[in-house]
C-alpha cells in the first residue's frame, strides 16, 4: 500500500500548525518522522488517524483520495495508530485484548474463547512472536505490551502503522525486541511511521526520514545518507552541540556524603556510597531497574532506607520526609514530569511558588507580590517562553514546564539539586537550555546531581558519573575519559579493564 | 511553540464575537459564570412565582425579603457544612459522617446544658452565660476531635475517605443514640438566643454566621498557603509532597476543619429548635452538602474547587426547594428534583472530552 498526504494545512485559531506538508509512506518502509515538540508531528498524525480534521489538503491511499472524519474510518482503511500510552487493559489476558470491541461469539451468544486464543496464536506465529495468548497483560513487560498492541493492529489488517515514541519507557533489550518486530512487519510489506526523539534509534532501524519544523517539511531522504548530527540540525535549524561542555571547575566543600545506603526491604538498592562537592556536577546513570531513582528519592525523604548514613555538609542527618530534606538545602526535580512534577490544575506562578510558599508567607498568607517578583527574575535567566503567569501550567511546552519546575527550587537557595531525568520529553532546543542552566547552577557553587539514562547526556554535562547496575554502584567514570562504551559496559554489569 | 511568526497570514485577526458566542465561551470556561447565571434565572422565576399582587411596593418587598430570609436561615447550617465539605472534596476526599457528627455534637451540647438533674454543667454549678460559652467551646472541641479522628485515619491510616467516614458515620450516631437513650434534656432559653436573637426585628443571626464563615473560607482558599496546598494535594498529591507540602497535615486539617464547622452548624440547629432528634437529625445531610459542592462546580476528583461556587450551589438547591413549595409539588417528588438538578448541573459544567 502507498499512503500519500499532500499539502496538508491546519491551524488552531491564529496558530498555523501545518503549512502545506506532504508526506509519502510505502508498504515495506520504515519512515522516521522527526521534529521538535510543537513542530506539528502529532497534529499531522492525528489528521491521518482521523482524530482531527485538516483545513485543506488531501490524502491518497494507493492513489484513491480518502478523508477520515473519525478514528474508526482511519482504522477501517488500514491505518493503525499506536499511542505512547498503550490502549491495553491490564486485567484481561492477551487474547481478550486482541478482540476488544469486536469479540467473536459462538452460536449461544457466549464469547468464543477458543477462537480468540487460536487466532491470536496464529498471528503470533506468523510474525514470529513467542507469547502465550493466555498471559495476563499485567504480567508483560513494556516491550511485549508494545508487541501485543502491534499484533492487534496487524490482526485488523493494518497496512500502515504509526508508532508514537514507542521506545521511551523501554530498556535496551526491550527496544531490540520491538525493533525485531518492526523488521518482521517491514518484511510483511507493512509501512511504519516511527516517531522518535532518539536519533541513534532512527539511524538503527529506519529507511527514510522526514523532518518537520514549525509546520513545514524541511528535509526528507534516506537515513543512510545522513548522520545523527545532520538530523539534529534539520530539527532545530542550527547546529546542535554534542561534545562535552568542559568548564573550569571550582570544587568546594563536600555537600553530601552517603555511606552504605541500603533498602533491603524492597531490595531496590544496596550498599550505595558516594559523595558530591559544592560546584560539582555528578551524573548517575544505568539501565531501567538500576535503582538510581529510588536511591535519590530516599535521600530526599520520599522513601525509607533500611540502613546507611547520610551526611550533609559533614554532619549526619536523618531525613524522613521531603520537608526535612528541603530544610537541609536539598532540591529535587522528579522524573515523569506529568505524574510527579506539575500540578495541572494550577497556574504557572502557582506551580513556581509551591516550594517557596511557606518561606515567603507571613502567618500563612501567600505573599503573591514576592512570588511574582521572584519568578520574573528566574523567567529571564531560565529563558521561559510563556504568555501570562496566570495561565495554566499545561499551556506550556514540555521544556518550559520543566524550567518552571526547576525555577521553584532556585529561590530556597539549595546547596544540592537532584535532577532526575531533567530532559525527559523535552525538545532539542530546550535540552540545551537546561544543560546551560545546570552548568550555571554548578558555577554558583551548588552541587548538582543529574540522573539520566542517556549516556550522551551524562558525558555532555557531568564532571563525574556513577554507573549503577541492579541497585549497586558498578563503577565510576570521570572527566574527559568518559565515553559511552565504558558507561554501557558498567551499566550492563561489566567491569572496566583498567580498574 | 516557536517564536517565529508564520510568514503567511500572520495578521492577528481579532474575530468579532457576538453576544451569543461570548456567552457560550464564558459558560464553558467559567463554572462560576454558568451557575451564577442559573441562580439568577431561578431567582427571577421565584420572584414571578411569588407574584406581584400586593397593595404597595413595600408590601411586595417585605414579602420577598421575608421569603429570602427564611430560605437563607433554613439552609444556613447545611450551607456551613457544605463550605467545609468543599475543602475536603478539593483534596480528593469525601466526608459521609457529617450528619452523625452533627448529632453527636448536638447531643453533647444538650447534655452539657440540660436544665434537668442530669445536666453536666448545671451539676458543676455553671449556669447562665458562662455555661453557654463553655458549651460552645466544648462542642467545637468535640467537633474538632471527631473530625481529627477521621483526618487521622485518612491521612496517617491510609484508609480511603469513603470507607473511613462511612465507618465514622455509623459509629458516631450509634454511640450517641446509646448515650441518649434514656435522656430527655432541655436547654435553657438563653441558649436559643444564639439563633433567634433579632436584629431590628429580623431573625438573621444564622445568616450572619454563614456569611462570615463563607467570607473567611473564601479568603483562606484564595490567599493562604493552606488554601493553595489543598488544591495541590487534590490535583497531584505526589507532586505536592515532592515540593515539600505536608500532605498528611493538609488532609488532616480539612477533616478537622469540617468537624469544627459541623459543630458550629449543630449549635445553630440546637439553639434554633431547642432540641435534637438523635435518631433522625442530620440524616442525608452529607448528601445535601455534597450536592451543593458538586452543583457549585467542585470536582469530586479533587483539585480546583470554589467556595463561592458552593454558596451558589447551596442557594440553587435552596431556591429550588422554595420553588417546589410555591408550585405545590407533591412531597415525594421533591427529592427527584434535587437529584435532577445535581445531575443537570454537572452535565452543564462537564469539560469537553479530551482526545
Amino acid at each position: 500500500m502507498k499512503l500519500e498526504m499532500k499539502d496538508i494545512y491546519k491551524s488552531f485559531g491564529s496558530n498555523d500548525v501545518l503549512k502545506g506538508v506532504s508526506l509519502t509512506v510505502q508498504g515495506g518502509e520504515i519512515l522516521a518522522l522527526l521534529g521538535e515538540n510543537g513542530a506539528g508531528k502529532s497534529t499531522l498524525m492525528n489528521i491521518l488517524g482521523g482524530v482531527i480534521q485538516m483545513d485543506s489538503g488531501s490524502i491518497f491511499l494507493d492513489g484513491k483520495p480518502v478523508h477520515f472524519h473519525t478514528p474508526a474510518q482511519s482504522q477501517e482503511a488500514g491505518i493503525a495508530f499506536i499511542h505512547q500510552e498503550l490502549n491495553l487493559i491490564n486485567d484481561l489476558p492477551i487474547y481478550e485484548n486482541m478482540f476488544l470491541g469486536r469479540e467473536p461469539r459462538n452460536r449461544f451468544g457466549r464469547l468464543d474463547l477458543e477462537r480468540m486464543i487460536r487466532e491470536t496464536e496464529e498471528s503470533f506465529k506468523r510474525i514470529g512472536v513467542n507469547l502465550d495468548p493466555k498471559t495476563m497483560v499485567r504480567d508483560l513487560d513494556a516491550s511485549y505490551k508494545q508487541i501485543v498492541e502491534i499484533t492487534r493492529a496487524m490482526m485488523t489488517n493494518a497496512s500502515i502503522i504509526i508508532m508514537d515514541e514507542p521506545t521511551t519507557s523501554l530498556t535496551d533489550q526491550e527496544i531490540e525486541r520491538v525493533f525485531e518486530m518492526m523488521k518482521t512487519l517491514r518484511d510483511h510489506n507493512v509501512g511504519i511511521i516511527f516517531i522518535s526523539h532518539k536519533l541513534n534509534e532512527v539511524k538503527m532501524i529506519c529507511d527514510n526520514y522526514a523532518v518537520l519544523r514549525d509546520g513545514n517539511l524541511v528535509a526528507e531522504g534516506k537515513v543512510a545518507d545522513v548522520t545523527q548530527s545532520d538530523l539534529a540540525r534539520f530539527m532545530v535549524g542550527f547546529d546542535v552541540r554534542t561534545e562535552p561542555l568542559l568548564r573550569n571547575k571550582r570544587l568546594g566543600e563536600e555537600v553530601l556524603r552517603v555511606e552504605g545506603l541500603t533498602d533491603s526491604e524492597r531490595n531496590t538498592f544496596r550498599d550505595v556510597s558516594f559523595s558530591v562537592r559544592a560546584g560539582e556536577i555528578l551524573g548517575v546513570t544505568g539501565l531501567l531497574g538500576d535503582g538510581r531513582s529510588e536511591v535519590f528519592e530516599t535521600i530526599f525523604g520520599e522513601r525509607k532506607a533500611t540502613s546507611g548514613k547520610v551526611y550533609i555538609s559533614g554532619s549526619e542527618v536523618k531525613i524522613s520526609n521531603t520537608r526535612q530534606a528541603i530544610r537541609h538545602g536539598i532540591g529535587y526535580l522528579p522524573r515523569n514530569r506529568k505524574e510527579n512534577g506539575i500540578v495541572k490544575d494550577m497556574s504557572i506562578i502557582e506551580n513556581a511558588s509551591m516550594v517557596t510558599m511557606p518561606f515567603f508567607s507571613k502567618r500563612g498568607i501567600v505573599n503573591k507580590k514576592k512570588h511574582v517578583e521572584d519568578f520574573e527574575n528566574h523567567r529571564t535567566s531560565l529563558k521561559i517562553k510563556m504568555e501570562k503567569i496566570n495561565d495554566l501550567i499545561t499551556s506550556l511546552s514540555g521544556g518550559n514546564q520543566q524550567k518552571v519546575i526547576l525555577a521553584k527550587w532556585l529561590s530556597v537557595n539549595p546547596k544540592l539539586l537532584i535532577l532526575d531525568n531533567p530532559t525527559q520529553g523535552v525538545d532539542v532546543g530546550a535540552k540545551e537550555d537546561i544543560y546551560d542552566i545546570i552548568l550555571k547552577l554548578a558555577d554558583e557553587n551548588i552541587a548538582v546531581i543529574v540522573l539520566s539514562s542517556e549516556a550522551q547526556e551524562i558525558i555532555r554535562v557531568c564532571d563525574r558519573a556513577l554507573v549503577m547496575y541492579h541497585g549497586e554502584i558498578q563503577g565510576e567514570v570521570e572527566g574527559s575519559t568518559m565515553n559511552e562504551h565504558d558507561i554501557m559496559t558498567l551499566a550492563t554489569g561489566g567491569v572496566l579493564a583498567y580498574e | 511553540m516557536s517564536e517565529q511568526k508564520p510568514v503567511i497570514g500572520n495578521e492577528k485577526v481579532v474575530a468579532k464575537q457576538n453576544f451569543f458566542e461570548w456567552f457560550v465561551k464564558k459558560w464553558k470556561s467559567d463554572p462560576l459564570f454558568s451557575i451564577g447565571f442559573v441562580l439568577i434565572l431561578m431567582i427571577i422565576i421565584q420572584t414571578i412565582a411569588l407574584g406581584f399582587d400586593f397593595p404597595s411596593f413595600e408590601a411586595w418587598l417585605t414579602n420577598w425579603l421575608n421569603n429570602w430570609i427564611n430560605i437563607l436561615r433554613n439552609n444556613a447550617p447545611i450551607g456551613i457544612v457544605a463550605l467545609g465539605m468543599t475543602f475536603v472534596i478539593m483534596t480528593g476526599g469525601i466526608d459521609l459522617a457529617v450528619g452523625s457528627t452533627m448529632v453527636a455534637t448536638g447531643a453533647f451540647a444538650m447534655m452539657l446544658l440540660d436544665t434537668g438533674a442530669n445536666g453536666i454543667l448545671g451539676g458543676l454549678g455553671i449556669t447562665g452565660v458562662p455555661a453557654i460559652i463553655v458549651t460552645i467551646l466544648l462542642v467545637i472541641l468535640l467537633g474538632y476531635l471527631l473530625g481529627s479522628a477521621i483526618g487521622l485515619s485518612v491521612a496517617k491510616g491510609l484508609i480511603p475517605p469513603f470507607i473511613a467516614t462511612l465507618g465514622a458515620m455509623l459509629i458516631f450516631r450509634s454511640v450517641t443514640q446509646h448515650f441518649m437513650k434514656d435522656q430527655n434534656p432541655s436547654v435553657p432559653t438563653d441558649f436559643l438566643q444564639i439563633a433567634s436573637f433579632k436584629i431590628g426585628n429580623l431573625m438573621i443571626m444564622p445568616i450572619i454566621y454563614w456569611a462570615v464563615i463563607a467570607l473567611i473560607l473564601y479568603y483562606v482558599s484564595k490567599r493562604t498557603v493552606f488554601g493553595r496546598q489543598i488544591i495541590a494535594v487534590g490535583s497531584n498529591e505526589k507532586a505536592a509532597r515532592l515540593s515539600g507540602v505536608n500532605v498528611d497535615k493538609v488532609k488532616f486539617n480539612v477533616y478537622a476543619l469540617l468537624g469544627v464547622l459541623v459543630a458550629v452548624a449543630s449549635i445553630m440547629q440546637v439553639s434554633r429548635i431547642g432540641s435534637m432528634d438523635v435518631a433522625n437529625a442530620g440524616r442525608g445531610m452529607e448528601m445535601d452538602a455534597i450536592a451543593a459542592v458538586v452543583v457549585g462546580g467542585t470536582s469530586l476528583m479533587g483539585g480546583r474547587g470554589s467556595i463561592l461556587g458552593t454558596v451558589y450551589g447551596m442557594l440553587i438547591i435552596a431556591v429550588m426547594n422554595n420553588l417546589l413549595n410555591l408550585f405545590d409539588v407533591p412531597t415525594f417528588l421533591r427529592e427527584a428534583f434535587k437529584g435532577f438538578i445535581v445531575i443537570a448541573a454537572v452535565f452543564l459544567q462537564r469539560k469537553e472530552r479530551v482526545q
